[in-house]
């Protein structure tokens, strides 16, 4: 086994367990765990076969097998962004419509408790 | 419709609006004893809640600051849950004068519009402002012009009046941080009619646009992006 391959085996066991630390601490919820699970188990298949990484860049016509990885990684990352910002954009949407529902009933109950303003 | 027995809201959404607000709703219930003065207090700082209470106004305070959008939008749920007739939103810092109340409501009150947008610039009237910001108007009036296919000329005029079915769409649909341009496009997506009407408006008594001049490409370009955005939606 060379080096590069044991230090690659680490980061990606590493990782493994990570994730796994959070899921079962309740730090992430299910539908990113999976995620992040799926990812974990692509780097350490590469990170274990290091042949595999060189005949699918050249089956894909990759001169330079690790372009296949950089290209494939920052794709992968900019999707994980684009997912969370979406996913933000949606949060915030909803604190704005709890914050509305929020002072409209404390207004309310205000008035309610002053005994005006019955409907 | 009969105007006594229109049921009006008045929304004014304030951040820390302390030394004007007070002014603003005390002549506006002067005028329309009626009508149901509603102020969004956007998570301001300073006394504006209770200086608003005194004057006589419902006051929703918001737990943490929204934008001019989500504060007025509160508004609009609350007009839409109470089932008010008509919702007029006027700035709090008497900008916009209680006397033109009735030039803004009157076509609703007669069915002749759904939204009607008090405009400074329809005929000449009284205002006046900067040549950035009068540049900037008249390009983003430009931009809803077309896209709204019909001709506005104050877009960003925050004194506007609309009627029971605009106040359930806006209920519903808002804009979070710069609503005004947007909700025109709104409002004539769902094939409602917009009408703008001159009114006089005052200098500012205390405060400062949301608007300063180093956001206002970001404003522009924030503007005309989502004017296109929802068109195409």
């Amino acid at each position: 086994m060379e080096k590069v391959q044991i230090v690659t085996m680490a980061l990606s066991l590493a990782l493994l367990v990570l994730v796994l630390q959070l899921i079962r601490r309740r730090y992430l919820r299910e539908q990113y765990s999976l995620l992040w699970l799926f990812f974990c188990a692509i780097i350490l298949v590469f990170s274990l076969n290091t042949k595999l990484l060189d005949t699918t860049a050249a089956l894909l016509g990759f001169k330079y097998a690790p372009s296949l990885l950089f290209l494939v990684g920052i794709t992968l990352c900019l999707l994980l962004i684009l997912h969370l910002t979406v996913v933000v954009s949606r949060l915030a949407e909803r604190i704005v419509r709890l914050t509305q529902e929020l002072g409209i009933m404390k207004h309310d109950l205000e008035k309610y408790e002053q005994g005006a303003d019955r409907p | 419709m009969n105007s006594e027995k229109m049921n009006v809201c008045i929304i004014i959404p304030a951040y820390n609006e302390e030394r004007s607000i007070f002014q603003v709703i005390r002549r506006i219930l002067q005028l329309h004893p009626d009508f149901t003065v509603l102020v969004v207090n956007d998570g301001s700082s300073d006394r504006t809640e209770q200086v608003a209470k005194s004057a006589g106004a419902h006051v929703i305070t918001l737990p943490q600051n929204l934008g001019i959008g989500g504060a007025v939008q509160t508004g609009y749920r609350y007009a839409a849950a109470r089932g008010y007739d008509a919702a007029v939103q006027v700035d709090a810092d008497g900008q916009h004068k209680p006397e033109e109340l009735d030039k803004v409501l009157e076509p609703i009150r007669l069915g002749e519009a759904d939204m009607v947008v008090g405009s400074r610039f329809v005929e000449r009237t009284g205002y006046r402002s900067s040549a950035g910001r009068r540049t900037g108007i008249v390009i983003l009036s430009s931009l809803v012009t077309l896209f709204a296919r019909q001709p506005l000329k104050d877009v960003t005029s925050g004194f506007r009046a609309i009627n029971r079915k605009v106040i359930e769409m806006f209920a519903e649909d808002y804009s979070t941080d710069y609503p005004e341009v947007d909700s025109l496009i709104l409002v004539k997506k769902e094939k409602f009619r917009i009408k703008e009407v001159p009114v006089e408006m005052e200098q500012r008594q205390s405060g400062r646009s949301s608007i300063t001049s180093l956001k206002s490409v970001y404003y522009m370009v924030k503007v005309s992006l989502s004017i296109m955005m929802k068109s195409f939606r």
